[in-house]
């Protein structure tokens, strides 16, 4: 199958593309940038062929293209993508920032008869899967409520334009909201009913405002009561990135996941700082497998556009709640 | 001159703060308990007598160490303060505000002190984490979480604790270790907003809860409480973040000493209290506090208006849980 790929904006471009070239039937035809400087030299370092506009890569008739940009402009591309009749999409998340983006897009994914797929890795994390087993199988009983994190470092080092509200519609609330909510409707198989959220820039850098601290504490339609602390609050010399972990209380006592808790320490004397090196199985391989079988297999992918609009939904929930400083009742 | 104690409670903290008075040179005079059978084999390993009831002691005694149900706090430090007696109190300082307030009152009124039983403050790795916050060595607090999860009270007989209108639950009578401490980080709330099950299911048989506060400072907390573990498991957790830091420690992956042992029988503390080894334990170290600072005249380092400010965080939490709304703070009522 020939994928294409559409921008180099996200930090997790490389990653994708070292996933697709371990499959077997899966060649990447080309990229494309809307920043050409940025898209020749990212084209020359992982060795891919440039196409100097998403229209001529376009017109190549991919059967499948990997979404990377900026996330207020996924819209924009979901769209060109589907209009030069592209069958499968795989769009990095948020699928969008704003409601009305979000509807728009599930509409002309369904509309066109395309299977639009949204980056959530945590769905093909082994041990995230093992929870959901656990709590799908009632070894828990009822579920109360789970406490949450989803922390990172600021990524503004890496690529500024997380930081740019114009471009990513959001701080740290819209970075990790969307993961953690995402997990957890496909854990419990329920529905967000009312949120409430704090938010602010409580790790400011200079010339930086958006929201780099987020607590959100949201209830489901099954009772069950979430506590997500997503901010951007590991300093740089923090031995990982960040973390991604639930504690799930309920009738029958705790279950505990940390999905990058496979990890070994080393203490590097050249670093001045211990890493934690993850040797668990492959979040993102699992993630791009899925989108291949899918185009191989001919039907929609386990994670849908709905599914990103759903995320999405609880970010614009968080920074109403943020705002106003009152309870958000969902669906918006 | 010997300072003469009265415990007034048999319980698990009535026996907690007997085993502390005894590393003072202070003298327990008495047990106070309507339960003699339960308060007779601790007086006797105190070398001290059971006296029925709170008036039969207060003529024998200097200081009064209130082990009770908390809505009892209130009448029975008046009754002390009426008396000339030093007031001990385990946490929370009361059930309402108004009972906070009036015992507030009351002691200064009667010139005698009062303590509240904050001890968490006692324990080093909170004071450890505190004191290098307050030496700025992460930066302002951006963000703290805390987390104090643990089963609930196996008491067969007056099981107290479940009786959510004497002790308001995990949200007041748990969680108040860690308002208190967040308060102690942080300074004033402004915003709180709480989840619990019992707010839900009254009939539930577990309690879990989540509290989300924000300060003045503009910190953002999250506490986690709950009485849902199976025995004996007692986790807590701490991280506060801020703009040149973070800190973090769980008692999970900080036990020192571990036994996996295979045993007829486990037997299960009532009461979970989180213990670590240490030469001093922290309900000793907070009876010696309260002691010295008697004796000599000195201040207390948790104020009786430092631990209303955490029971009012409490009731709001307590509150909001109900309503499902969040609550502006201060709400004096």
């Amino acid at each position: 199958m020939r994928i294409a790929l559409l921008s180099f904006a996200h930090v997790h471009t490389e990653t994708y593309i070292a996933c697709l070239r371990t499959i077997p039937d899966v060649e990447i035809i080309g990229a494309a940038d809307d920043d050409a400087e940025r898209g020749r030299s990212m084209t020359a370092k992982v060795g891919l062929r440039y196409s100097p506009s998403y229209e001529a890569l376009l017109a190549e008739k991919p059967d499948g293209v990997v979404i990377c940009c900026e996330n207020t402009r996924h819209r924009e591309l979901i769209e060109r993508a589907l209009a030069a009749g592209v069958p499968y999409i795989l769009c990095e998340k948020p699928l969008a920032t704003t409601m009305e983006d979000g509807q728009a897009i599930v509409k002309v994914v369904e509309a066109a008869h395309a299977h639009l797929m949204i980056a959530f890795p945590l769905r093909f994390s082994a041990p995230m899967r093992d929870a959901r087993q656990m709590i799908v199988s009632g070894k828990l009983g009822k579920l109360y409520g789970c406490n949450t994190t989803n922390h990172g470092q600021n990524p503004t080092r890496i690529r500024s334009w997380f930081t740019d509200k114009r471009l990513s519609g959001g701080g740290a609330v819209m970075d990790h909201t969307v993961h953690m909510v995402d997990a957890l409707r496909w854990i419990t198989g329920s529905e967000i009913v009312e949120l409430y959220a704090e938010a602010g820039n409580l790790f400011p850098q200079s010339g930086i405002e958006i929201d780099t601290a987020g607590t959100l504490m949201f209830t489901f339609a099954n009772g069950a009561f979430v506590g997500l602390d997503c901010s951007w609050s590991r300093p740089t010399i923090y031995p990982t990135w960040g973390d991604f972990k639930i504690d799930f209380v309920g009738e029958r006592g705790l279950i505990t996941v940390d999905a990058f808790a496979q990890q070994i320490t080393t203490y590097r004397q050249s670093l001045g700082r211990p890493t934690g090196d993850f040797w668990g199985s492959d979040t993102d391989q699992g993630m791009i497998n899925e989108f291949a079988a899918s185009i191989r297999e001919g039907r929609a992918p386990s994670v849908t556009a709905y599914d990103g609009l759903k995320a999405t939904e609880a970010a614009v929930a968080a920074y109403l709640s943020a705002e106003t400083h009152q309870v958000v009742k969902m669906p918006l | 001159m010997t300072f003469r104690v009265a415990i007034i409670g048999a319980g698990s903290m009535g026996t907690t703060h007997a085993a502390g008075w005894q590393h003072t040179d202070a003298e327990i005079v008495g047990i106070v308990a309507t339960d003699s059978t339960r308060a007779q084999p601790l007086a006797d390993r105190v070398g001290a007598k059971v006296y029925p009831s709170l008036d039969a002691i207060l003529p024998d005694c200097d200081v009064v160490d209130l082990c009770v149900p908390t809505p009892l706090h209130r009448d029975m430090t008046l009754k002390a303060a009426a008396a000339h007696k030093h007031v001990h109190c385990e946490k929370p300082i009361g059930r309402t505000y108004q009972d906070g307030l009036d015992m507030i009152a009351a002691c200064e009124q009667a010139g005698v002190r009062l303590f509240i039983s904050m001890t968490t403050r006692f324990f080093p790795e909170y004071k450890a984490v505190h004191d290098r916050v307050a030496a700025g060595e992460i930066g302002k607090p951006a963000t703290i979480r805390l987390t104090r999860c643990s089963y609930k009270p196996l008491m067969t007989t007056r099981n107290w604790f479940s009786d959510y209108v004497q002790s308001g639950g995990p949200l007041l009578d748990l969680m108040i270790h860690d308002y208190d401490f967040a308060l102690w980080l942080a300074g004033d709330v402004e915003r709180v907003y709480a989840r619990s099950v019992a707010s839900r299911d009254p009939n539930a048989t577990g309690d879990y809860a989540q509290v989300l506060l924000r300060f003045r400072s503009g910190a953002i907390g999250h506490i986690e409480g709950g009485w849902a573990y199976p025995p004996p498991l007692f986790r807590r957790k701490i991280e506060v973040t801020g703009e040149q830091g973070l800190i973090e420690w769980e008692s999970d992956g900080s036990a020192p000493l571990v036994a996996h042992l295979k045993a007829e029988s486990n037997a299960i503390a009532e009461v979970g209290l989180p213990l670590s080894p240490l030469d001093e334990d922290p309900y000793t170290a907070i009876i010696r506090h309260f002691y010295a600072a008697l004796i000599h005249d000195q201040p207390f380092s948790v104020t009786p208006e430092e631990s209303l400010a955490a029971l009012e965080v409490a009731l709001a939490a307590l509150e909001s849980a109900r309503s499902g709304q969040p609550v502006t703070l201060p709400r004096r009522s």
